[in-house]
């Protein structure tokens, strides 16, 4: 057992490494810790960057780069670099949300789950996609620890639905990570608010980042912190802001079935557009060659009714705690897109006060997450903070008609359960089918459909005389599993509920089992990639010297110099990481006699100076 | 109940008093049983609420992330049912409806209704409120709807007032049960009646409004 506050091991025989916080971001993943008693961000991408951008490449030789160098992959290879991949976690191909403007590649004929055209292999699903964000993360906060990570926070959106937090859940599974919890956003980035201030009193958290709205209020007391309501849109973000600009400008640009690289391109333009909005008043926005000058009001225009959309969800959410704007303590903002001045404005307006922001709103979701980690694997703080959470949407049954019944209403505190009862409607019918949805409202077509199931092995009984209870459980991770039991023969039935648009138990297992096969084939790729960087590092040297120390070769140095530099960098396009090696090497032999010219010059000439001035 | 670890007695208790363990929860536990309370319609709200945070901070599952299987089962068992008897005891109209199935009659099955014979005057109110509303659904009327929400949540108010009062005698007096049960009952039918209404104007609010 360690004393300094961050090595979670508390079995000697199952040591657990460290646990982490993940904020598993539309635009950008962090990935965050508790370290000697404070949550801190770990760095993650180049540049010591905490932020990871969520966009990974699928490369020709199957290789997989995740973050800013797959982002600037996106215009050469729009289809092979998938971007914002948690828009269409647990949704089907055929969501709207799913349509929206974009510049990936699906397969056709795919069925409940999306899943996307890459080369080097097989299709992936976003539950793929995300595990490898995931992996990247662990990985990298491994090599940061120089120790294991294998316990995870996760943070879902508050508005997910069943189906989006199980393929959250999955996608951990398969990057290997115990998934502890599945946090909700705004509870996470109250968290982080909350134990920094040691504040008492009913908040609101304003969450608006690349793909997803989410407003909580909550409540804290003692230690204790109660979600009283949640509600949001979980296909509106900031990524939206930035289409509504791209629309125009391919609108101006002429440009109606425009090319993936284009809206690739157009979007990327479109993101900086927006951002750099944030302190000029208007911005020239340059793509395909196209230059289109944007002002800081026309975007507010064409923005204003996805804003305006959020202030509705809000009012709903205050109404729900049985709060008025008049009574909060304060106001939380998280999320990238609430640094837009109209946003903030916005908020502003709907609260009636200045919002809080003094947590970078990118990193208050990651660091809360890694409190929740620290206080779920860390026995002396057991007893510090609570978090209570709700379940986003109600949850209910198909009954006749078409009509949704609801079991479980939205806003209850999770873990919750309800049951309902079946009975048989005809002489010796064994089985009945079962319908499960989630959303608000009351028509079938309207609502989530989650999962249908048949229960069947029901004793044949006198139609009305079998009884079968049929049991929904949401845990506190908000995920539902269904248990049924006949009640006068007490045969109970488990089922197995998996949600209608994600993967079956038996996928994930396959793809567990391949990225475990894979593993061996992983190492080699990272090699290769080692290597191929330090002959770029090499060479570099190289083509340096020679410019600068020109009169110190010899007769036939330069020729033999550019000729080992021409192989290694000929044998770096290629796959073998132990030839680049060896190239990297012959060039050193080559280089020595020259490179030895150079130093002993140098030398002469420290030596020189001195031998003046002090001998 | 016997502790599943140490086979002592837990008398019901959310822990095992001989040894700390967190034990099953005891089958055909009520809702006022998870706060040791006696079964009534008038609750301490505040206390009820206090009780709750206690009971939350000890039971609930990310107290046992790092527990075996069957602990981190009982603690989610347990934390359920503590969820469901604090959401339906801190609602009135809840803690109401519950106290009646706690008297044989359920509300919330489906054939409900048909068995509880609601009264000739009830329907005939449910159809009048009824056209009233689609009307102004029908014309968009939004204020109208609106007035009709304040009036029927007044009537609401005064059903629930007299479920109340039902239930407050049920547990003083003895001899009359089936008749307070009967008047309960038909109070309680109009409150789920009413509240149905103000769903669906608050919905029609909703649409309004986008």
């Amino acid at each position: 057992m360690s004393n300094n506050g961050y090595l979670q091991i508390h079995d000697p025989l199952k040591p657990k490494g460290y646990a982490v916080g993940i904020d598993l971001g539309t635009t950008n993943s962090l990935v965050a810790s508790v370290i000697q008693g404070k949550p801190r961000c770990l760095p993650v991408d180049e540049g010591d960057a905490m932020l990871l951008p969520s966009v990974v490449n699928y490369a020709k030789d199957g290789g997989v780069v995740v973050g800013a160098r797959a982002r600037r992959l996106a215009a050469e290879h729009p289809t092979d670099t998938i971007s914002s991949v948690k828009r269409f976690m647990g949704r089907s191909p055929d969501d709207p949300e799913t349509r929206k403007l974009g510049h990936h590649k699906f397969s056709e004929g795919a069925g409940r789950v999306v899943r996307f055209e890459v080369s080097g292999g097989q299709p992936v699903t976003p539950i793929e996609v995300s595990g490898e964000i995931l992996r990247a993360l662990k990985r990298r906060a491994e090599s940061h620890f120089a120790g294991k990570v294998e316990q995870a926070v996760i943070t879902v959106p508050a508005y997910f639905d069943d189906a989006q937090r199980q393929a959250t859940k999955d996608a951990g599974r398969l990057a290997g990570l115990e998934v502890l919890r599945l946090l909700n956003e705004p509870t996470a980035a109250a968290l982080a608010y909350g134990l920094d201030k040691g504040s008492q009193g009913t908040f609101a958290v304003y969450d608006l980042g690349g793909g997803t709205f989410d407003i909580s209020i909550l409540k804290l007391v003692d230690g204790i912190f109660e979600v009283k309501s949640t509600g949001g849109d979980s296909a509106l973000g900031g990524d939206d802001f930035d289409r509504a600009i791209a629309q125009r400008v391919l609108q101006a640009m002429g440009q109606g079935s425009p090319s993936p690289s284009l809206v690739a391109e157009v979007l990327a333009a479109a993101r900086k557009t927006k951002e750099a909005l944030t302190d000029a008043p208007e911005v020239e926005l340059m793509a395909g060659g196209h230059r289109q000058l944007i002002r800081r009001e026309d975007f507010e225009a064409w923005i204003q009714p996805l804003v305006q959309k959020t202030g509705i969800v809000c009012r709903r959410a205050m109404k729900d705690a049985g709060v008025t704007a008049a009574e909060l303590d304060g106001v939380i903002l998280v999320g990238g897109a609430t640094r837009v001045p109209a946003v903030r404005c916005f908020v502003a307006e709907v609260f009636g006060r200045e919002p809080l922001g003094d947590i970078d709103p990118d990193q208050v979701v990651a660091l809360g997450a890694a409190v929740q980690a620290d206080l779920l694997t860390n026995v002396n703080r057991q007893d510090e903070v609570l978090l209570l959470d709700v379940i986003p949407l109600s949850l209910g049954l198909e009954t006749m008609g078409g009509i949704v019944e609801k079991l479980i209403p939205r806003n209850s505190t999770i873990p919750i359960a309800a049951a309902q009862v079946f009975t048989t409607f005809k002489d010796g019918q064994t089985g009945l089918d079962v319908h499960v949805l989630q959303g608000e409202r009351e028509a079938v077509e309207d609502c989530r459909s989650l999962a249908r199931f048949r229960l069947s092995g029901i004793p044949p009984m006198a139609a009305g005389m079998a009884r079968v209870e049929v049991r929904f459980q949401v845990d506190a991770d908000g995920i539902l599993s269904v248990a049924a039991k006949e009640q006068s023969t007490g045969i109970t039935q488990a089922i197995t509920v998996k949600p209608s648009h994600g993967l079956t138990d038996e996928e994930v297992e396959r793809m567990l089992l391949d990225s475990i096969d894979h593993a061996e084939e992983d190492i080699q790729l990272r090699q290769l990639r080692e290597q191929r960087v330090e002959a770029e590092r090499v060479l570099a040297d190289a083509t340096k010297q020679l410019g600068e120390h020109g009169d110190l070769l010899q007769d036939g140095d330069q020729a033999a110099i550019e000729a080992a530099m021409a192989q290694v960098r000929e044998l770096a396009k290629g796959e073998d990481s132990h030839a680049i090696k060896e190239a990297i090497h012959a060039l050193d032999e080559v280089s020595r006699p020259f490179v030895e010219r150079v130093m002993d010059q140098a030398i002469r000439k420290v030596v020189a100076g001195h031998s003046v001035e002090e001998y | 109940m016997k502790c599943w670890n140490c086979e002592k007695e837990t008398g019901g208790r959310p822990f095992c008093p001989a040894c700390g363990k967190i034990s099953a929860r005891p089958p055909g536990a009520t809702h006022f049983d998870v706060f040791a309370m006696r079964p009534g319609y008038d609750v301490d709200i505040p206390s009820l609420e206090r009780q709750f945070r206690e009971l939350s901070l000890k039971l609930h599952p990310d107290r046992f992330a790092q527990a075996d299987a069957r602990e981190r089962r009982l603690s989610l068992e347990q934390t359920t049912a503590l969820n469901e008897a604090y959401r339906t005891l801190k609602d009135p109209s809840r803690r109401a409806f519950y106290l009646l199935k706690l008297h044989g009659v359920d509300l919330d099955r489906e054939d409900a209704g048909t068995q509880q014979e609601m009264p000739q005057e009830f329907l005939e109110e449910v159809i009048e409120l009824r056209e009233e509303l689609e009307g102004a659904m029908h014309t968009k009327d939004l204020t109208r709807a609106q007035a009709m929400a304040v009036d029927v949540t007044a009537r609401q108010r005064e059903a629930l007032h007299e479920a109340a009062d039902a239930l407050r005698a049920l547990h003083l007096e003895d001899h009359r049960e089936e008749e307070l049960v009967k008047k309960a009952s038909h109070a309680l039918g109009r409150v789920r009646y009413f509240t149905r209404f103000l769903e669906q104007v608050e919905e029609f609010e909703e649409e309004a409004v986008v």
